[in-house]
């Protein structure tokens, strides 16, 4: 697992986690391993996306995924006040942590260089109802040739959120991914005071109570991502997406959540072709 | 000759330019009755017996098709959607795509390895890439696991109310029932030939059942490299930026 970012309050408490892939995942993953120059491969990529990775070198390992389920409890925030909520900041982020932790242990199990296209998803199932699933699903690929040089400075596997479209576009920008990064905050945003209500009530003002609420959280949630770019040693971050969501949590508790592949030069790139006029007769 | 399909203008074009020809819309299906008992169950488990039901379900929907294209002299099926309609504990498994056929009549080179017709569930757009990327789909494919989540261990579990964990035998279950899906897919892929599969996709269902049985499906199309000298394709693609904005 990776180490936390600083700024998440407190320490986490020793938890009971699972020790290990379970059964059916070495299993599958022994199998498509398979014998030596005999891989087979699953991928969740597109036909297009599947020959895009094939022409820039890459082949498609297997399919690879993660899941933690996790019990999110309550934490309450007090009534009047602006704040985050530690524990619950914590609980959803240790939960994204472990799944993709354990996609990349199948990542690594079926020895490939990097994994694209990863959906980190939150399912809800009607079977329990705190009961919130962690899924993190995306496609394994290995260089055909030098893979070392497209691996973590840590020498581990990359992993992004880029499409097999992206990341063609990427190395041939100059670019490689290093690893998909994440930073989030819960936080409660406080409720207004009758006389604060009286004071606004049919007029157009600035909400500044609720602005710099939401404000602070978001930043808090960047500020986060960009501290695991940063120790993994990547130079920038693209395609960042900042989520927010109550997860059914009461409507003024709000989890932001940023998510975005770190980059680091490439050596060698491939030069992008010259653009070239195409008319679609598509609608 | 005449001909039926569901695909588009442009996917008759591109089915045509990859060297086929539509023959007709062809489709299968299956009714099957889905209720069982898990009552007193304190395990989280498969479900054996109804992830049986559930894949031989869709498989005698998918021989239905194959009987289909066989009998319209088609090599195989483009474009194959796959449909659940359920009524009470009863649902109907429908298969259902467009029927091509090689122009050049050397189509017994795409038979899968079973010697079926290739299926898949490309369209034309994408069977086009595919084919000139130097791939031939083999067969449509899936995996399934129907998992049962244990009631009794819930029970215990909420006195830990407010606690913030995770929680290990869930985590573990339907881990464990995706992975399975996903392997027996691969099984499948293999047995029609292909080395690997595209597209995959893995779909959780209730069919309404309990909320603590719960259906993982793997579908992808398996595909296999073109090992006809004289087959032509673009290698490598041609690059091509969009100008128009979305």
């Amino acid at each position: 697992m990776a180490n936390q970012p600083p700024g998440y309050p407190g320490n986490p408490q020793p938890r009971p986690l699972m020790a290990d892939l379970p059964q059916h995942a070495r299993e599958r993953i022994e199998r498509t391993r398979g014998a030596q120059g005999q891989r087979f491969f699953t991928s969740d990529l597109s036909v297009n996306e599947f020959l895009l990775v094939r022409e820039i070198g890459f082949e498609p390992a297997g399919l690879v995924m993660g899941s933690s389920i996790f019990h999110v409890g309550y934490q309450r925030g007090s009534w009047s006040e602006n704040q985050e909520l530690t524990v619950l900041t914590q609980a959803m982020y240790q939960a994204r942590e472990l799944a993709m932790a354990r996609m990349e242990e199948e990542v690594e199990a079926l020895g490939a260089d990097g994994v694209i296209g990863v959906r980190l998803k939150v399912n809800r199932h009607a079977f329990g109802e705190h009961m919130v699933e962690f899924l993190a699903i995306g496609t394994a690929i290995v260089a055909r040739e030098n893979g070392r040089a497209f691996r973590m400075p840590n020498g581990k596997a990359f992993s992004s959120d880029l499409s097999g479209q992206d990341f063609w576009t990427l190395l041939h920008s100059g670019y490689r991914p290093v690893s998909m990064v994440m930073g989030n905050c819960v936080y409660h945003v406080a409720h207004q005071s009758l006389g604060g209500w009286f004071k606004t009530v049919g007029q157009n003002v600035e909400m500044v109570n609720f602005t710099q609420a939401l404000y602070d959280a978001r930043e808090l949630a960047m500020e986060r991502l960009q501290y695991e770019a940063q120790m993994d040693g990547a130079i920038g971050v693209v395609g960042t997406e900042i989520t927010e969501s109550s997860h059914g949590w009461e409507s003024h508790i709000i989890e932001f959540f940023a998510v975005g592949t770190s980059v680091l030069p490439l050596q060698g790139a491939p030069a992008l072709p010259k653009p070239e006029l195409v008319l679609t007769v598509n609608e | 000759m005449s001909f039926t399909s569901d695909l588009t203008i442009d996917e008759v074009l591109l089915v045509e330019e990859a060297g086929f020809e539509p023959v007709e819309l062809v489709m299968g299906s299956s009714y099957f009755h889905l209720g069982f008992e898990t009552a007193g169950w304190s395990q989280s488990q498969e479900i054996a017996a109804l992830s049986a039901v559930m894949h031989g379900a869709r498989q005698q929907a998918m021989r239905g098709l194959y009987e289909q294209t066989v009998e319209a002299r088609a090599d195989g099926v483009v474009g194959v959607r796959l449909e659940v309609e359920r009524e009470e504990h009863h649902a109907e498994f429908t298969v259902i795509g467009t029927a091509v056929r090689r122009r050049d009549g050397r189509g017994a080179a795409w038979q899968d390895a079973r010697g079926w017709p290739f299926t898949c569930d490309l369209s034309g757009e994408d069977f086009w890439s595919l084919v000139r990327g130097g791939y031939r789909p083999t067969s449509l494919v899936m995996g399934v696991c129907v998992y049962h989540v244990a009631h009794r261990s819930l029970g215990a579990w909420l006195s830990q109310m407010n606690a913030n964990v995770e929680h290990v035998p869930f985590t573990q279950g339907l881990y464990d029932a995706r992975e399975l899906a996903t392997e027996r897919m691969q099984y499948e892929a293999q047995q029609s030939g292909g080395s690997g599969v595209v597209g995959v996709e893995v779909h959780e269902g209730h069919h309404g059942w309990d909320s603590h049985v719960i259906e993982f499906l793997a579908i992808g199309t398996a595909v296999a490299p073109i090992t006809d000298a004289a087959h032509e394709t673009h290698r490598p693609p041609k690059v091509v930026m969009r100008l128009n904005d979305r």
